[in-house]
């Protein structure tokens, strides 16, 4: 056994220590450059002329709440402000609903870095039990986010029953975003960043997943589902998935969405309604609860793909509170009549 | 000295083959690992394990043929298994402490008496249904110390190197692949906690510094492994003989891993005590020791146990064990002593306790870290026993590996539907502590995680008095005990610091009255 004498052992131990300090000197470093959300204007080349007119993100303040969303904006560039496809296949049903938003290439632009978020919350549902997203509407839109010009397209969730890894595989996800040429990401624990979220009302900090808030272009795509104390978990709940302490939002769920959706805003929520959970969500179980309605709503306005897909519950958006605390807060439209809504058939 | 190819180069090459198939074995237990039959194989070879467990639990497995094997070996060659193949005594051979400059302290020959007492305990108390002691075969010693200790000691290492690689610029890809590719197939996916990690550790580290006192302390002296291949070494076909040219050079008594090569008697060996390391055949400047057939049993040495200590020390186990059964504890269960799925259905009386052999394998191969080795929790009597502790870790409710690892099915083999079905135990709302019963605050994530298609948590909405001295509108928690299956997702996750506000408790046992 070769003997490890008393230099090097201490020429090892100032080398290890070393290493540590320039480690923490780093760490240091990093609490003062908390990456902050950008605004959709900061994406490279995005052509939403909803966004146009935002200033120049800096980094020791968020854009105001009332610069956040514009679908009006939207709207005078001809596209309806929200898109329902009945009746077909996932991703015929996906295809439709994009091209009538106005293509993919509105949302992704050729080189960005895009993260889908589906809503995968545990590891033994099959997609036919509407716990989880259907796989066949990810991966169409991992599909044309590549053929939109993507460069790389990452999609995560983070179950709270079971591993991430068996998640993926049972709800058919991984298979679909694997077939399209996308990645499936297990999230990693370190990479959660101090947030501040300074138009929050009640949430004014949390720790939100570094990856989503450097992504190009954020697209959410939740399942309708029941929930026993936000009532439905659609698009503004999905992003709960991307925060590390989420339990503590539920002492005040509403507003604590409605805060986070201040800080994490998607470039595109599209709402699985192809099958939706009636009871006993979020993780369901019985295909009795399961109904099937083959139907995707899609939206640049996350306010209004939950407002809209309240009614396809039997609900009315303020039933949600976050949907009332959103659209008070400017981070969306609510008053359906007021939307543009495209009702189309795939 | 240079060393010449030979037996030693043999067998050390066997011994680091055996070590890196037992470890490799071991990472490969775990979910999407191997097949269960394959990962327990070690277990079964052992047959001190396999013979006490099927004494214990009166009931024979097909895979304990495999513990024949090992008999054979050691009815033809001795103990080689100690030298050859275990890998207990391959990573004491790693470690040979070296104290100081001067003479070991000198250990009594009389030691080597204990390893045969354990050996009688262990059968005995088998065969009076407790295998308490079997925490002290080395496999499952080994075993233990890696599942409990050692990887997620290495887990915690490499994630702390991970959180400092990652902030070097540059370096964040590459850590972010490690952990996506290479992580997973050896490490837990969630960092895990096993209560008494340091005390499992102090233990295997304190067997390992016994190296100080001789070499391979633990296998001259107490191993029961060691002690029972050693009995039926003492009629093994191949022993180690000593030439009449022998020169008397004394090389091989100094050099013998076990200290068994006795110079009063012309550097004649016991063959329960030689591990069969081949170091004095090759060594022998004269060629003079080979291992040559005989068909006369061993003679006597002055350690070997005495009648009358073979009869106290039946004595003692049974009065132990008749001890153990009137303990408070016997009576008195702990009521959060829960069980892996299935293990109080199949042996309603001592659960685990008749057939677990304490091998450790359903602890390795949970995924969440619910399955824990008992120190405490189940009496002396249950020390080693798998136990789940929820708020450490829930009971996956796609997973139904700890059945399919079992070496003696203490927890039964069950189908995904079955271990979905199975009660490990009940959920209780502690409403003192719970935030929508005590403090008011809207909180349903009980209910939200229960896995059950039903949920067998169901919200209730109540006006109750609040601070302000109005009401409030709250769902209330309740758990309805027959739909409960106790897997303790909502132990686990419940957002009270400390104890969770629901628990998981034993459930209810059918009572004959």
């Amino acid at each position: 056994m070769p003997q490890l004498s008393r230099r090097d052992f201490l020429r090892l131990a100032a080398l290890g220590l070393g290493a540590a300090t320039i480690g923490g000197v780093l760490e240091a470093c990093k609490s003062v450059t908390t990456p902050l959300a950008r605004p959709t204007s900061s994406r490279p080349g995005t052509a939403a002329p909803a966004t146009a007119a935002a200033p120049p993100p800096t980094p020791a303040s968020l854009p105001p709440a009332t610069l956040i969303a514009s679908p009006t904006a939207a709207a005078s560039a001809g596209y309806p402000d929200l898109v329902v496809v009945r009746k077909g296949e996932p991703d015929a049903l996906v295809r439709r609903a994009i091209a009538a938003l106005g293509g993919m290439e509105r949302f992704v632009p050729s080189g960005a870095s895009v993260i889908v978020k589906p809503n995968v919350c545990v590891s033994y549902r099959t997609y036919e039990y509407a716990a989880t997203t259907n796989p066949w509407v990810v991966g169409t839109l991992v599909k044309m986010a590549f053929e939109a010009g993507a460069s790389s397209v990452k999609v995560m969730d983070y179950p709270y029953g079971g591993s991430a890894a068996d998640a993926y595989a049972t709800s058919g996800i991984a298979e679909q975003v694997q077939a399209a040429g996308g990645e499936m990401v297990v999230m990693s624990d370190r990479k959660y960043v101090s947030t501040q979220i300074p138009a929050g009302k009640w949430l004014k900090q949390t720790d939100v997943y570094d990856e989503v808030l450097k992504a190009d272009v954020l697209i959410n795509v939740p399942i309708g589902k029941v929930h026993s104390l936000a009532t439905l978990t659609l698009g503004m709940k999905n992003l709960m998935g991307v925060v590390r302490d989420r339990s503590s939002m539920h002492g005040n769920l509403g507003q604590a969405i409605a805060d986070l959706n201040t800080v994490i805003r998607p470039d595109l929520t599209v709402v699985d309604c192809v099958r939706i959970l009636t009871a006993h969500g979020p993780s369901g179980g019985n295909l009795d609860d399961v109904q099937k309605l083959d139907t995707v709503v899609a939206s640049t306005d996350i306010v209004a793909t939950d407002s809209f897909v309240a009614t396809l519950f039997g609900l009315k958006p303020d039933d949600l509170h976050y949907v009332g605390f959103g659209a008070a807060m400017g981070l969306g439209v609510s008053d359906l009549s007021k939307l543009k809504v495209a009702d189309l058939t795939a | 000295m240079p060393s010449r190819p030979g037996w030693v180069r043999s067998r050390k090459a066997v011994q680091a083959v055996a070590l890196i198939a037992f470890a490799g074995l071991f990472l490969l237990a775990r979910r999407d690992g191997l097949p269960g039959d394959l990962v327990n194989v070690p277990m079964r070879l052992d047959p001190l394990l396999t013979i006490a467990g099927t004494l214990a639990a009166r009931a024979f497995m097909i895979g304990s043929v495999l513990a024949l094997a090992t008999l054979l070996l050691t009815l033809v060659f001795g103990r080689a298994w100690c030298g050859w193949l275990c890998p207990l005594g391959t990573v004491l051979d790693m470690f040979p402490v070296k104290v100081g400059h001067g003479q070991r302290p000198a250990v009594p020959e009389g030691l080597r008496k204990v390893k045969y007492i354990l050996v009688v305990l262990i059968l005995f108390a088998a065969l009076l249904g407790n295998q308490t002691l079997l925490f002290l075969d080395p496999l499952t010693i080994l075993f233990r110390t890696l599942t409990a200790s050692v990887l997620p000691a290495l887990d915690q290492i490499a994630r702390s190197l991970g959180d400092l690689l990652s902030q070097v610029p540059g370096l964040d890809g590459p850590v972010s692949s490690v952990d996506t590719a290479i992580r997973p197939l050896i490490l837990p996916a969630e960092p895990v906690s096993y209560q008494d990690a340091l005390l499992f550790a102090s233990f295997f580290v304190a067997l390992v510094a016994l190296n100080a006192l001789a070499p391979r302390f633990w296998c001259r002296y107490l191993c029961p492994l060691g002690g029972f291949l050693g009995l039926i070494s003492r009629v093994a076909l191949f022993r180690r003989e000593v030439s009449a040219s022998c020169g008397g050079c004394g090389m091989c008594a100094e050099e013998c891993p076990t200290g068994t090569i006795d110079p009063a008697r012309n550097y004649a060996s016991d063959p329960a005590e030689c591990t069969v390391c081949m170091t004095c055949v090759q060594e022998c400047p004269l060629a003079t020791v080979t291992f040559t057939p005989s068909l006369s049993a061993a003679e006597g040495r002055p350690y070997d146990p005495g009648r009358r200590q073979v009869l106290l020390a039946l004595g003692a186990t049974a009065a132990a064990i008749a001890l153990f059964r009137v303990d408070l504890f016997a009576k008195r269960q702990s009521p959060f002593l829960v069980r892996p799925p299935g293990s109080r259905e199949s042996n309603p009386d001592a659960v685990a306790l008749t057939s677990c052999t304490r091998c450790g394998e359903c602890v390795r191969v949970c995924p969440t870290g619910a399955i824990q080795p008992a120190v405490v929790q189940a009496g002396l009597e249950g020390l080693g026993t798998p136990v789940l502790v929820p708020r450490l870790g829930y009971c996956d409710y796609a997973c139904n590996s700890c059945g399919q690892v079992c070496p003696t099915q203490a927890i039964p083999l069950l189908s995904l539907a079955d271990k979905q079905r199975q009660v490990i135990g009940k959920a209780y709302i502690d409403q003192n502590r719970c935030l929508a019963w005590s403090d008011h605050t809207p909180c349903i994530v009980c209910e939200e995680m229960c896995p059950l298609p039903d949920k067998a948590i169901k919200l209730e909405l109540q006006e109750v008095w609040s601070p302000d001295g109005g009401t409030v509108s709250l769902q209330m928690p309740h758990v309805v005990r027959d739909m409960c299956i106790g897997c303790g997702l909502c132990e686990y996750r419940c957002p009270v610091s400390g104890d969770a506000a629901i628990r998981v408790y034993v459930p209810q046992l059918a009572v004959p009255i």
